[in-house]
Formats: structure tokens, sequence, C-alpha cells
């Protein structure tokens, strides 16, 4: 469950955010979370109520965006998106960093997102 | 931007009264920087850390014990112990002579750079070479967080079945090295190891994977003469 740590660092960094521009009431929380992180979106959105409550952003929205991975590869200058795994026994195709043109190892340049993509207020 | 998802029951503020600020503010940039922290702390120092992960039950604590049996004449070593509470580990390889740290992370699933961080203010930094991290036993939560060591060892084993690759990809996505334990067990737990071998090399091509097992001793040099740190490679 290190959801519940990522939850606990997105309210309190918020609400830092907040006081430090003297915002009254936060609306909506947007995150970013790429799909190479272990992050369970439903988790998360768990959790992120749960260390709410009580707090200033009690009633706030969470809305999670899913960022696609995107692998490079330095033997065959690849870039896209990366070679699934998926077998009889997958529950859903599991991301890799096969080259799906090479069979080569990539490097991920995108899919390791974990942020705060922004905030919504009401004045 | 206007949130299209009506998802939140009462919003009092009118649609023209809300405002957005663009953030772009990575949740997990306070951990990572203590773990680069801890890096330039053990680079100054010449030491090379490991930080070992893998499930309950993989055989981690094992594992660094014939690890530091190997090693400890040749570098000076030590084991930061993560567990949630219990301490016999810690004993267990304080037998050896060599400094350990128990990190008790409580109810923690990971460990994270702030503890380690607090367990290198512990030892004496200018006596070590080698520091083996062994992390809470857990295949999905440390995989987000790193510690600052120089790599990450995966310790999977024939007895958590054939599938511990396959469900677990996060883990070996982000490893440098792979040690497939308990190798002995493996015809009794009818696992094959060259297909826990094979998963490993469809997620990352090119990781190192070493079958081991601290019964027979098979792979343990190997995987010791892969983490004997060079000295002479000590860093500027």
């Amino acid at each position: 469950m290190h959801e519940l740590s990522i939850a606990a660092t997105v309210v309190e960094d918020v609400l830092g955010f907040a006081e430090a521009r003297g915002i009254g009431k936060v609306v909506c929380v947007r995150l970013a979370i790429g799909e190479l992180t272990c992050v369970q979106t439903e988790q998360l959105k768990f959790c992120y109520e749960s260390v709410t409550r009580e707090t200033a952003l009690a009633d706030s929205q969470l809305d999670i965006e899913s960022v696609p991975a995107c692998v490079k590869c330095a033997n065959c200058n690849y870039e896209g998106p990366p070679k699934y795994w998926m077998d009889s026994l997958s529950e859903a195709p599991v991301p890799t960093l096969q080259c799906p043109e090479c069979g080569k190892a990539t490097e991920a340049a995108r899919g390791h997102e974990c942020a705060i993509k922004s905030i919504q207020y009401a004045a | 931007m206007i949130n299209t998802q009506p998802m939140t029951p009462v919003i009092e503020a009118k649609p023209e009264e809300i405002y957005d600020i663009e953030l772009e503010h990575s949740l997990l940039e306070a951990n990572a920087k203590i773990a680069r922290a801890n890096r330039a702390l053990l680079d100054e120092h010449g030491i090379t850390a490991v930080d070992i992960m893998g499930a309950i039950g993989s055989g981690k604590t094992t594992l660094i014990g014939r690890l530091v049996e190997r090693l400890k004449i040749k570098c000076g070593i030590a084991v930061f112990n993560g567990d949630a509470t219990v301490a016999a580990d810690t004993e267990l390889i304080a037998s050896q002579g060599v400094p350990v740290v128990q990190i008790a992370t409580v109810n923690g699933c990971h460990l994270d750079a702030n503890l380690v961080g607090k367990a290198l203010k512990s030892v004496k930094l200018t006596s070590l070479d080698l520091i083996l991290i062994e992390n809470i036993g857990n295949l999905i939560c440390p995989a987000e967080f790193p510690l600052g060591s120089r790599s990450r060892m995966v310790v999977v084993s024939v007895t958590e079945g054939p599938w511990m690759v396959k469900k677990h990809p996060h883990m070996f996505l982000g490893a440098d090295l792979v040690v497939i334990n308990k190798t002995d067990l493996a015809e009794v737990m009818s696992v094959r190891v060259e297909q826990l071998v094979n998963d490993v090399h469809t997620l990352k091509p090119d990781l190192r994977v070493i079958p081991a097992s601290c019964k027979t001793g098979a792979g343990l040099d190997e995987i010791a003469a892969l983490l004997a740190p060079e000295k002479a490679a000590a860093n500027a």
C-alpha cells in the first residue's frame, strides 16, 4: 500500500501550495500517473478519500490521468509504445522493456510519472 | 479547463469562479532528492550500496548472510536490515561480526531514502566499501522508492511458484540483477528455472540473472564477485 504514502504526499503538498498562494477551496486535484509505475488508481483514490477526511481537501475530487509508456531503443532507434507481454495467463497486457522492433533492451522515456499535474480551486 | 467529471456531490463555486494552476509537481521527488543525497555521500566515501528486494520468504536474509561470509574478508561491509518490526534477522547477520543496522518501518511496506539516510549516519562510513540494504519483503511497493543505492537486486525463489516474475513486472523492470534462489528445490516445486530466466528476459532482455542456492552454494560466488566493489574504481 505505497498508495497511502503517495496520497499523504499529495495532501501535504496541495495544502502547502494552497496556503502559499492564498487559495481558499481546492475543488479538484489532477494527478498524472505513468503506466510503468505500480500505483493502483483505485487504491490511490480510496487512500486519498481517507487521508483528506477532516482536512481542507475533504470534499475535493481526485482526477487521475494515466500516462502511456514510451520506450527508446539505443540499438535500432525505435521510439514509441513498449512491447506488451500477453499470453493466455495474462489478465492484462504487461508492458516490457523489450524493443518491439529488434528485441533488444530499451530505456523508458515516459511512463514513470507520478505527479500533481494541476489543481483546480475556487477563488 | 473546466472539470468535466461531475462526480463530486457538492461544489459551491460556479464554473466561472474556478481556476486552474498547472503544477507538474513530482510526488516522488522528495524521496528521489534524499536518494541523490545518499548516493552522493556513498560516492564520496567510495561505498557501493546494493538495494536487495524480494518477497517475504524469498531468502533475502539467508542470501545476504552467505554473501557476507564471502565478502567480509575482502572488504568493509555493513548490512541495513529493513524489517517491519522483528529484529531476529538483524541478530543473525550481526553474529558474523559485521555492522548491522535494523531499519524498522513499523507498518511501512517499503524502505525509503530518508530511513536509509538516517541509517547511513549510524555507521562508520570511512571503514566501509559495501552496504547491502535488505528492503522490506514485498515485490511491489519498493519499486517506486529509490534509496540511493548503486544497483538494485531482486531475489525471487522457485518456492514462490512459476509466475512470480510475470506477476510483479515492475520490480524486474527497475532491477540491475536478479537472483533466482532455492534452485535446489526447483524439481520438488515443479518450477523450471529456465522459464523464470526467460520471463525476466521477456521483461528486460539485458538483465543479468543468476540462479542460486544457499543450500548447495550454487551461484553464490558469482553473485559475490559481482557485488564486490572494485576499490580502484572509487569516485574521484
